[in-house]
């Protein structure tokens, strides 16, 4: 197979691959080089079983796929091959970009910098409402996959001098050896690791993961069993465990809540979010109301109004959550940070822009109230 | 609506030494579409389904390697009794999702020589829609060969226990028609085997069941294991999938009983989807409902 041609990788950054708007074009010629591979990876996974008869099944996520030989596990980028279960997707992106940190989003961490940000195809659940769906509703055979090794992650890191790597776009529970991996590598160069997840996951491998990443962000997708079970065909309590999990690690957390009209917005079940979130994780772990936009199997509900995430805002800071943020409405005052103290803007945001800082060494600098996160 | 028909034709000697006997096979086949459609000639039972200018395809089911998946003797044999009606052997398509798993069960692929054509989904520039097929709790891209190749279709699966399903019958052969299909194992694929089977693409485009029984896999599928394996020499035939994947449940129920194992039901794999499916009246699932007929060439 010969290298692919500007035109070809065009075409197919257009349905599904390595869109790159923010990326610097030098980058762009280094991934030209790369030839699209149809060869999957056969890397043995981790946290599973082996049962009789050549049966597996897989421990890494709370749907406990029990899989015969040939057969995949929920998530579509693991098989059962003979008895033994594989990952196909380690070290096979699908997507690359260089993003900045406040697109995952962080609002903690090293604000205003990037993030070498990469993922690879498949997703361990079906969010009705996925907003990456072409590429994390798929089987990985079905996009086109560029071989990209933990060595070339950082190699890439190191070039683009990007200081963190962000495991992101689609659920990267599901290619966690590849992460874990390229954690372990990077953090060796000091480059740090953060993860982008909905945390349907179990505790033993949350757990390990947590030793070698420096911060993750956890979609919590509602705060109900049903909904869980409707428009994200998982489960709510492993992700609450999950949090906590997180929580008990010291690695820096922030929780993203994306607000859709009429399923998941009632100010009961945001309240009730917001107290759980108090007593079990503290009031300063930062909280992102984002705005949904109609996607994949929900094309039928407007964009959330403004008026709702100022209301789910508002909810969340009466009850006492320090830091509460609005996603996905440019320019809205809700992107900046406020001290909770003095009540000052300790950082200014638009959009994914850092317009002003006031922040020294991690403290406001009008009243030296001290900001969680991770700062340098 | 009268009783659906079925016909569970069984074959002595079409197996031997695990080779297929193919004179054995086009008699089955040519006996059973003659019992289905109560006529003399199978050519007769073929044109009510099909016409010369049809583009059919034959979806078979080749996941489980060579031993457990639709043998190319027995696809091809169905395929040369459509050119008997006068369909051109050339919009035959004899398909699975891929095309290492169709040379794994055996078949030479052939996309675009003459003769009957035989190819997966992933065949460079065939592969899956890029817009989704949205249908109740259905939302999949379908294989191009399914949406666009052809206009009429043949469900020829392997009847088989699944782990998760209960049963891989002639609706659930379907799956391999999809994307993804590894979103619909929760509940026992319930309802998701029916609501995929009720899109337009696969509803009104299948017109003939059949699953295939030369070796039945009555515990531990979808995959091969030769001790809860057993040679039946038979095909159940239908043209209402729904009964045919009921009478290949009974079956497998049988063979079960036979062997000492317990019924699906009490391994929480009972196949429910059956029962979702005649509920949205995509067939029957009652034996009073059925008629069952039981042949042996």
């Amino acid at each position: 197979m010969g290298k692919i041609s500007r035109r070809d990788f065009l075409k197919t950054v257009g349905g599904a691959g390595l869109v790159a708007s923010t990326i610097p074009s030098s980058f762009l010629i280094d991934l030209y080089a790369l030839t699209p591979t149809r060869k999957l990876s056969q890397v043995e996974a981790w946290f599973y079983k082996k049962l009789p008869d050549k049966e597996i099944k897989c421990e890494l996520c709370p749907r406990y796929c029990q899989l015969g030989d040939r057969e995949r596990g929920y998530c579509g980028a693991r098989e059962n091959r003979n008895g033994i279960y594989y990952t196909l997707v380690y070290g096979k992106v699908c997507a690359a970009h260089i993003d900045p940190i406040e697109k995952k989003p962080f609002f903690h961490f090293l604000p205003g910098t990037t993030a070498f940000s990469i993922a690879t195809a498949g997703c361990n659940v079906n969010c009705k409402f996925c907003q990456n769906w072409q590429i994390s509703q798929v089987r990985p055979e079905q996009v086109e996959n560029f071989d990209l090794p933990p060595r070339d992650v950082v190699r890439y890191c190191l070039k683009y001098r990007c200081p963190t790597i962000a495991y992101t776009y689609t659920e990267p529970v599901i290619f966690y050896e590849y992460m874990y991996d390229t954690s372990v590598k990077a953090s060796k160069k000091g480059i740090r690791n953060v993860v982008v997840t909905g945390a349907h996951i179990n505790p033993e491998p949350m757990k390990k993961l947590t030793e070698v990443v420096d911060a993750i962000k956890i979609d919590l997708k509602a705060f109900s069993e049903e909904f869980y079970k409707e428009y994200v065909r998982g489960e709510l309590k492993p992700v609450l465990d999950a949090i906590k999990i997180v929580k008990e690690s010291g690695k820096w957390l922030e929780i993203v809540y994306l607000v859709i009209p009429t399923l998941n917005d009632s100010p009961e079940e945001i309240r009730k979010m917001s107290k759980w979130i108090i007593k079990e994780v503290g009031p300063d772990v930062p909280v992102h109301f984002s705005r949904f936009h109609p996607m994949y199997l929900i094309k039928n509900l407007p964009p959330t109004p403004v008026s709702t995430l100022e209301r789910a805002r508002n909810i969340a800071l009466e009850e006492g959550i320090n830091y509460v943020y609005i996603g996905n409405v440019p320019g809205h005052k809700g992107e900046s940070t406020y001290c909770p103290s003095c009540k000052n803007v300790v950082i200014k945001r638009f959009a994914y822009q850092i317009l002003k800082n006031n922040l020294r060494k991690g403290k406001c600098k009008f009243c030296g109230q001290p900001i969680p996160g991770i700062w340098s | 609506m009268g009783k659906s028909k079925v016909v569970m034709i069984k074959g002595k000697g079409a197996l031997i030494n695990n080779r297929i006997n193919t004179k054995v096979i086009s008699l089955m086949f040519k006996k059973g579409l003659s019992l289905l459609f109560d006529c003399n000639d199978f050519r007769d039972a073929l044109n009510q389904l099909f016409s010369p200018s049809d583009r059919i395809g034959i979806k078979i089911n080749t996941i489980a390697g060579r031993k457990l998946s639709t043998n190319p003797e027995i696809s091809l044999t169905l395929a040369n009794l459509l050119t008997r009606i006068g369909v051109r052997s050339g919009n035959i398509i004899i398909w699975d999702r891929t095309n290492d798993e169709l040379r794994r069960a055996g078949y030479r692929l052939n996309f675009s020589g003459g003769g009957i054509k035989v190819f997966g989904t992933d065949t460079r520039r065939i592969n899956y829609e890029f817009d989704l097929t949205i249908h109740k709790n259905i939302g999949s891209r379908f294989s191009r060969i399914q949406s666009r190749l052809v206009n009429k279709s043949i469900s020829l699966a392997i009847l088989k226990d699944h782990g998760i399903a209960g049963l891989t019958g002639v609706m659930k052969n379907y799956f391999g028609a999809i994307h993804n299909p590894n979103k619909y194992h929760d509940s026992n694929c319930n309802p998701y085997i029916a609501e995929l089977y009720e899109t337009y693409l696969i509803k009104n485009k299948n017109k003939l069941s059949i699953l295939d029984g030369m070796i039945v896999q009555y515990h531990r599928g979808p995959s091969y294991h030769a001790q809860w394996a057993k040679k039946c020499e038979l095909f159940i035939m239908s043209t209402d999938p729904v009964a045919a994947d009921y009478i290949g449940w009974q079956f497998i129920e049988k063979l079960r009983k036979e062997r000492g194992l317990p019924p699906l039901e009490e391994e929480k794999r009972m196949p429910y989807y059956i029962i979702t499916a005649e509920k949205m009246g995509l067939g029957k699932a009652n034996l009073n409902e059925i008629q069952l007929i039981e042949y042996e060439v």
